[in-house]
């Protein structure tokens, strides 16, 4: 589950990290009193730090090489915004350095700063000086962001007119013209209506292929998995875990089973609303509800395309609490669905002698888009394994004892 | 481009490389541009709102002082003249100050999420400010010429220079408001009526030699009261020799610009949190 493999760069650029963190810390001040404020001013002027203080990344060390993406993960308030606001310039930090080398394009929250207001044009050539491109420089580049954003007439309205959906295209469309070595990005991966969505994902596809650095702070493993080969887990501004994705994300995630005590994790709601989106619309598993350990597991189903392209399906087999215990897609096999009818593809999958220790599963069948980043609809049956063992876990792994 | 971010150190400087500079330039032109068009763009009036404003002023002053309290004439000329080569510095000094106070919070989206050196938000909103009050001093000279009134006008090779004296010591004074304001939301409200009992304690509608001989002193030491007085000197007497004093004051502007702009640096890298 990596992104394709980036085109070799340069030697020299492959010595040299893109981004170096070292032992980086931002220190907040905290204000207490009425005049916490006076009082922080004069510790500030005399060049001391704020009395008290609220850590909000603390020891923060990495590196990041050009094509290595970077995911970081961790839970509401743990230093995650606070990280990529130092990497891209905007705090400094209180403690370590920060060591960048290429340009950096920051999609932070809602629109990258935007002036409210000044017009759309307007802000894209303040994007721009920002970037220290002069006006004559950026004018190519304008036209490409204008067809980008695709927001017509507005272009020439104030900011503060536009929906959030209208800003954040805009801010994307202006991030990616100015083709950045490293993009950070604040969770905006899929925004915008359907068709901007699928703008995004496409262009983060070939930047990832042109060899672009993605810097991603996400709530969803799925797309850190996808588009990130390294992840790191930050809790209380701190490192938790630092490491390949898959195996950081796996951790994050037991660690949240562990903490939500409650046997049963809610479902992400299924989205199959309209036409419009792919969708799961048969799913069935042989033999149903029940079977022995050690027996085949038959799935089969369809979905629906709404655009006619083969759309992604992942297979996942959790625990009953929850614990993932093994998942797979179509694009991880090369094994596309089959076209049935012009929206309408079917899948096979079948998991001989399945290991699966007796217990209660639920198997789950999910809709993705053809590129394998979005996820749409959910399935999900349950499924009893029979049968008497002392075996422990959820799997039996082929064993042998041997007498020697 | 390559950036190396040390902490306290100065990343966000406004003389970085040479890449920086230009940087900074074309962030400063953008920055300015859209402060002389957005401050009278929404407007109805436009830009002669600039110069309406001090013009209203000066009828009022004229109607008060002249037609009420019949004042006669100061240093050989009008009370007019005599008020208005003092009051347009000054209304131009206050201006510049209160849109400079509040003018980091109105870029606060642009703070919170982008990395520029922040002091060009002030730098650009006082030299929209003085800018455009400059041209409205011209003009009014101007009219005030065209009325009949007795204006040297070769003084304005004196004034330029002192105006902008003015506009360093006036930037530095800016840059240390707009920073504490930040931090302190007070600072504006106190600016308002403090402006306004300087302007009264500055020789403004008045001549210094009509001011009791013990307090004299007292209102002589006011660095604007020396702007006002040499403004006077060249626009009115057509005096343009330099006097030593000038000097003084050129050194009081760049020692007020430098201790604003330390206290603002000191204090920008922890604006993102506050603004």
């Amino acid at each position: 589950m990596k992104h394709p493999a980036s085109t070799p760069p340069g030697v020299e650029s492959q010595r040299r990290a893109l981004l170096r963190l070292d032992r980086i810390g931002k220190d907040y001040a905290k204000i207490e009193s009425r005049g916490g404020r006076l009082r922080l001013v004069w510790d500030l002027l005399r060049g001391r730090g704020a009395a008290s203080v609220f850590r909000a990344v603390d020891g923060v060390s990495f590196e990041l090489r050009r094509g290595q993406s970077l995911g970081i993960i961790g839970e509401n308030g743990a230093g995650k915004s606070t990280l990529l606001k130092i990497i891209a310039g905007v705090i400094q930090p209180t403690r370590g350095s920060v060591e960048v080398n290429g340009r950096v394009g920051a999609l932070l929250e809602l629109g990258s700063g935007f002036h409210p207001d000044y017009t759309g044009l307007a802000n894209i050539d303040l994007a721009a000086a920002l970037l220290g491109i002069t006006p004559s420089e950026i004018a190519t580049r304008r036209d490409e962001i204008i067809a980008f954003a695709d927001l017509g007439e507005h272009m020439n309205d104030p900011i503060k007119t536009y929906s959030s959906g209208m800003v954040v295209r805009l801010g994307f469309a202006v991030a990616t013209a100015l083709d950045p070595d490293i993009l950070i990005t604040d969770e905006v991966l899929a925004v915008g209506d359907e068709s901007f969505q699928k703008k995004c994902v496409k262009w983060m596809e070939s930047y990832l292929e042109r060899g672009g650095t993605l810097l991603l702070c996400s709530h969803s493993m799925y797309h850190v998995q996808k588009l990130c080969a390294h992840a790191l887990w930050l809790k209380d501004g701190k490192v938790v875990s630092y490491g390949e994705a898959v195996a950081v994300t796996q951790e994050y995630l037991a660690y949240h089973e562990e903490k939500t005590a409650a046997p049963k994790r809610p479902l992400a709601p299924a989205v199959a609303q309209s036409a419009g989106i792919y969708a799961i619309e048969r799913f069935t598993l042989a033999p149903e509800g029940e079977m022995p350990m050690g027996g085949d597991l038959r799935l089969s189903g369809e979905m629906h395309s709404p655009d006619g392209r083969e759309p992604v399906v992942l297979i996942g087999i959790v625990r009953a609490d929850g614990t993932p215990v093994y998942g797979v897609a179509t694009d991880m096999d090369a094994a596309p669905p089959r076209r049935v009818a012009p929206n309408r593809y079917a899948f096979d999958l079948v998991l001989p002698r399945l290991p699966l220790l007796p217990g209660k599963y639920s198997i789950r069948a999910h809709a993705l888009d053809p590129e394998g980043v979005r996820l749409f609809h959910t399935v999900e049956h349950s499924l009893v394994i029979t049968g008497v063992t002392r075996e422990m876990g959820f799997v039996r792994l082929p064993h042998r004892w041997e007498d020697k | 481009m390559e950036q190396t971010l040390q902490p306290q150190a100065g990343a966000m400087n406004a003389d970085g490389g040479s890449g920086a500079a230009r940087r900074n330039r074309a962030l400063f032109a953008n920055f300015f541009r859209r402060e002389l068009t957005a401050r009278y763009l929404g407007s109805i009036t436009g830009l002669a709102w600039a110069l309406l404003h001090p013009l209203a002023l000066l009828g009022v002053y004229h109607f008060v002082f002249t037609t009420v309290f019949k004042a006669g004439r100061f240093g050989g000329a009008s009370f007019l003249v005599f008020v208005a080569v003092a009051l347009w510095p000054w209304l131009a000094a206050q201006e510049g100050l209160q849109r400079a106070t509040v003018s980091i919070a109105s870029y606060g989206g642009l703070i919170r999420k982008v990395a520029f050196p922040h002091e060009l938000v002030v730098y650009a909103s006082v030299a929209a400010t003085l800018v455009l009050q400059f041209a409205g001093y011209v003009a009014v000279l101007i009219v005030l010429g065209v009325a009949g009134e007795s204006i040297r006008f070769e003084g304005l090779l004196l004034a330029l220079p002192l105006w902008l004296v003015m506009a360093t010591a006036v930037t530095g004074i800016a840059l240390l408001l707009a920073a504490l304001q930040v931090f302190v939301r007070d600072v504006e409200h106190i600016l308002m009526p403090l402006l306004m009992i300087l302007m009264y304690l500055t020789p403004i509608l008045y001549p210094l030699t009509l001011v009791p001989e013990g307090m004299r002193p007292w209102v002589a030491a006011n660095p604007f009261g020396w702007l006002v007085a040499r403004m006077r000197d060249a626009l009115i007497d057509g005096r343009l020799a330099l006097q030593w004093g000038d000097a003084v004051a050129m050194l009081v502007a760049v020692a007020t610009f430098g201790a604003g702009r330390w206290v603002f640096r000191r204090l920008s890298p922890h604006f993102e949190d506050f603004v």
